[in-house]
């Protein structure tokens, strides 16, 4: 049996204080990320996933539940211990606004190792390596309002993988791109995660980016809704999620 | 509609407009300041003891209309940096290039107009109080100075319109030039990336070549005269800029360069933070150090006017206390006194002649102090010979009754033992052994003289005696005499003519370090809403909150450090100007210096502080 990357466990999130009128963004969540998978979230607009995706990644505290990340609990760890582990165990794609614009794309994906005290004879190889990955090695010396929206992402992306974390969490990662630099954005994530056993979460609005993944979450008025995982080929399991999500609407309709 | 639309958007960003209000605001304020100085001609000639002063003036407004035109083109690019993401956004939406290049034309002279409304009502203000300040603390009346003086109102209108026409224009051509997409993401542009050897090279030259060029001019003030000021002036101030547009990108990036440094921890973003709009940085920076240069120098120059008038009152005086016929008082008085030396002398005073006992004078020959011929050192102090072997001396010239005092007697007698024209008329002076001086029909009287370690302490008592002198002058002679010829009475005279001079030099220091603090302020206020994001990214990748705030201690040290070394050596050298009118410009320049330091580095933590709290969240 594999261990589990992510372990969350009965996590609420509520926003407001007690005296004003409360949301209930996540109620009663659980679910496990084995390591070396790769999982989707996925469900409509405010169902709650960049919450969850905030919570797992220490960004925000949930408000009550467990949640584990690498055998580590980190529900009530001190600020400089989150900062720490998430240098350390977390990579992040965020959605817009990845890299910093003052920097080099070389120097953007060389910050997590900078940070985390690697010397820089070390530094130069690991970001070469990563950026010949993701196919953009010829334009670690450019600074990112240079390059263009995918190879922003794929930067993005070499900055989350560079310093091997224990998972990568990847929020909406394709949803600024088209869908020619969205599918190779994926690609190189599947590879990731196939052939170098990095573990991946994954938030998504679109079906075909997500049926990359090999299991799929699908939340629903901060609710987990359902579970689906890939049985078949890749095809198949976008006809699946496409199924869910139109179940999904009815219910919202209705 | 654009209108509108312009205007609601300057509320949303009222914070960014009331920065950029206050830094121009600021430099309005200290340009009318200096102003009502430099044009008020009768204040200046009346109370300056450079004689040349109403000069000095002109070529400071000079200096001062170099250093705001740099700056104020920094400051109102502000508005174009504020502005033109949203101006694109008009332009996608579309608005015409014509009436968007007009939007920004408009705005930035607003801007420039209400500034310099509210900047001239700042600037009377602050030259009332600081002036009134200054006046009472120094004892200076300074007649005839007016905080609202009408030229300099519209000297400062004049210079400033035109200055923000200028930039208006160039604003609006910025926009005209930029395609709608440069627009969109100009606030992401790097700017100056490549550096061209040859232009850092070329740059540094010129600052090194015109800088040694001010350097020796302001060496050779005394020769140079007018010509040294103009020279230093229109040397010194490009040199500087040019110091910072060639040298500090380089350095920054040769720092960059170093991947061991720049790939440690945080410091790629710290000192990317420097070298993303480093063109305009060192601006700011050129600006920093000539205001530095420029307020330090001021108040380092006034302070040593002050300084010195004690160092010229100890010209010709070796004692520092003389006290003819001491009350009961004031030898208890003086019994608290640190004295490092004291002598007392007995006299006699006839209708014709002072007479002292030279036993008493040869018990203790009092030192005095000779002139040296040597320009360096005007006068050494000597203790005068001891060689009376005469029974009477005396420097009656018309009797044959006594041989003639020698000449380092008489200084003595005269200047040291007060025994002057002030106190006892035309008195003659005698030394008379102890048989001759027995046939002296006149009650003893005693003289003290004592030598301190610092005189100014006690110019309470000093004064008392110096009241008592004069009445017994009044007794001796008949009638009050303006002045005893004391060293006290020396140095009040002295103090009373260098205070106006005193007083200009702190009056321009403190505005000029005030608008000096203004530019560092506006350059980091003015940066910080574009830094928010950054640090939130890095504290999202997991950067330790204590990391980040290094960052920040780090990237305003340099901020600050290099202007403050370059103004620092500039006023170092620049005092040396002043060596032909006072006698050690440098004496205690220890103080101003390490005053600035305190309040510099004072001002290096608070901004850290400060910026800490808008870019990082609490807690
Ligand atoms: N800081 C907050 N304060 C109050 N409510 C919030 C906050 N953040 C999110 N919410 C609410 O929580 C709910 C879930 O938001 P969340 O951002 O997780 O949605 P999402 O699933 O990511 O939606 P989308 O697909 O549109 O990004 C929303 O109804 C939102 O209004
Ligand atoms: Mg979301």
């Amino acid at each position: 049996m594999t261990k589990s990357v992510v372990n969350v466990e009965n996590v609420q999130k509520i926003f407001g204080k007690k005296s004003e009128n409360q949301y209930k963004a996540l109620d009663n969540v659980s679910f496990t990320i084995k390591e070396g998978e790769f999982v989707g979230i996925m469900g409509p607009s405010g169902a709650g996933k960049t919450t969850l995706l905030n919570v797992v990644s220490t960004l925000d505290k949930a408000t009550s539940g467990k949640i584990e990340i690498a055998g580590q609990d980190i529900t009530d760890m001190k600020q400089n211990q989150l900062a720490d582990f998430r240098s350390d165990q977390l990579g992040f794609i965020f959605q817009d606004f990845n890299l910093l614009e003052n920097l080099t794309v070389y120097e953007n994906i060389a910050l997590p190792l900078s940070l985390q005290g690697v010397s820089s004879k070390k530094i130069k190889p690991l970001v070469t390596q990563v950026a010949e990955k993701l196919g953009i090695k010829s334009i670690l010396a450019k600074y990112p309002v240079t390059i263009s929206g995918g190879q922003k992402q794929r930067a993005a992306a070499a900055r989350a993988l560079v310093h091997e974390p224990a998972i990568v969490l990847a929020d909406e990662p394709t949803g600024a791109l088209d869908s020619k630099n969205a599918h190779s954005l994926m690609k190189t994530m599947e590879h990731l995660n196939q052939y170098h056993d990095v573990s991946i979460m994954l938030v998504t609005h679109d079906p075909l980016s997500a049926s990359y993944c090999e299991r799929i979450l699908f939340i629903q008025d901060g609710t987990l809704y359902k579970e689906i995982t890939k049985s078949g080929d890749q095809q198949q399991f976008h006809q699946q999620i496409l199924n869910v999500l139109a179940e999904l609407t009815s219910i919202q309709s209705s | 509609m654009l209108v509108k639309l312009l205007s609601g958007s300057m509320k949303k960003m009222w914070k960014d407009y009331l920065v950029l209000l206050f830094g121009l605001t600021i430099s309005i304020a200290i340009f009318y300041m200096f102003e009502t100085l430099a044009q008020n001609k009768a204040f200046l000639e009346a109370n300056a003891l450079i004689s040349s002063i109403v000069f000095v003036f002109h070529v400071g407004t000079f200096i001062l209309g170099l250093v705001t035109i740099f700056y104020i083109f920094y400051a109102t690019s502000f508005v174009l940096s504020l502005r033109q993401k949203e101006l694109g956004m008009y332009m996608t939406l579309g608005a015409k290039k014509g009436k968007v290049t007009q939007m920004m034309f408009l705005e930035t002279l607003v801007i420039g107009i209400i500034s310099l409304i509210i900047g001239l009502i700042v600037g009377v203000g602050l030259s009332e109080g600081i002036a009134r300040l200054l006046m009472s603390r120094l004892d200076f009346s300074g007649e005839g100075f007016q905080p609202l003086y009408a030229s300099s109102l519209w000297t400062t209108v004049i210079f400033y319109m035109i200055l923000f026409l200028l930039t208006a224009i160039v604003n609006a051509i910025r926009v005209a030039r930029k395609s709608v997409l440069e627009l969109l993401h100009a606030d992401q542009k790097a700017d100056n990336k490549v550096i061209k050897g040859w232009k850092t090279f070329v740059g540094t030259l010129f600052a090194i070549v015109l800088i040694t060029f001010g350097y020796f001019a302001m060496i050779n003030m005394g020769e140079l005269a007018h010509v040294g000021v103009l020279i230093a002036a229109a040397t010194v101030t490009p040199g500087t800029y040019f110091f910072f547009m060639a040298m500090l990108p380089f350095i920054i990036k040769r720092i960059k360069g170093i991947r061991s440094i720049n790939e440690k921890g945080l410091n790629a973003f710290t000192y990317a933070q420097l070298d993303f709009r480093v063109s305009q940085l060192s601006k700011v920076l050129g600006t920093v150090a000539m205001l530095i240069a420029l307020g330090l120098g001021a108040m380092t120059a006034g302070l040593s006017f002050y300084h010195n008038t004690e160092i010229q009152s100890s010209l010709t005086h070796s004692y520092d206390i003389k006290v003819h016929q001491p009350t009961e008082e004031e030898l208890t008085e003086m019994e608290n006194w640190e004295f490092e030396e004291r002598n007392l002398y007995s006299y006699r005073v006839t209708d014709d002649g002072v007479y002292f006992s030279k036993h008493d004078l040869q018990a203790n020959p009092p030192m005095i102090k000779e002139f040296t011929g040597n320009l360096d050192e005007l006068t050494e102090e000597v203790r005068v010979e001891n060689n009376l072997s005469a029974s009477i001396y005396t420097n009656d010239e018309e009797t044959d009754n006594g041989e003639t005092m020698p000449e380092q007697w008489q200084t003595a007698l005269r200047t040291e033992l007060l025994a002057n024209f002030y106190m006892f008329g035309d008195r003659s002076l005698y030394i008379l052994d102890q048989e001759k001086w027995e046939e002296i029909n006149a009650e003893t009287q005693t003289v003290l003289i004592g030598k301190v370690d610092n005189f100014t302490d006690y110019t309470d008592t000093l004064e008392e005696i110096e009241n008592r002198h004069l009445q017994l002058a009044l007794e001796f002679t008949g009638e009050e005499p303006l002045t005893t010829g004391s060293k006290y009475a020396n140095y009040t005279s002295l103090k009373s003519l260098a205070n106006g001079t005193i007083f200009m030099g702190l009056f321009l220091g403190v505005a000029f370090l005030m608008m000096m603090a203004s530019v560092l302020m506006f350059k980091l206020l003015s940066s910080a809403t574009a830094d928010i994001g950054r640090y939130q990214m890095l504290r999202k990748i997991g950067v330790r909150q204590a990391k980040l705030k290094k960052s920040i201690y780090k990237e305003l040290f340099l901020v600050f450090l290099f202007p403050g070394l370059i103004g620092l050596v500039h006023v170092l050298i620049g005092m040396e100007m002043f060596s032909f009118l006072l006698i050690e410009p440098y004496t205690k320049i220890w103080i101003p210096i390490s005053l600035f330091l305190v309040i510099y580095g004072l001002y290096y933590w608070l901004t850290v502080k400060m910026y800490q709290r808008i870019v990082l969240p609490k807690g």
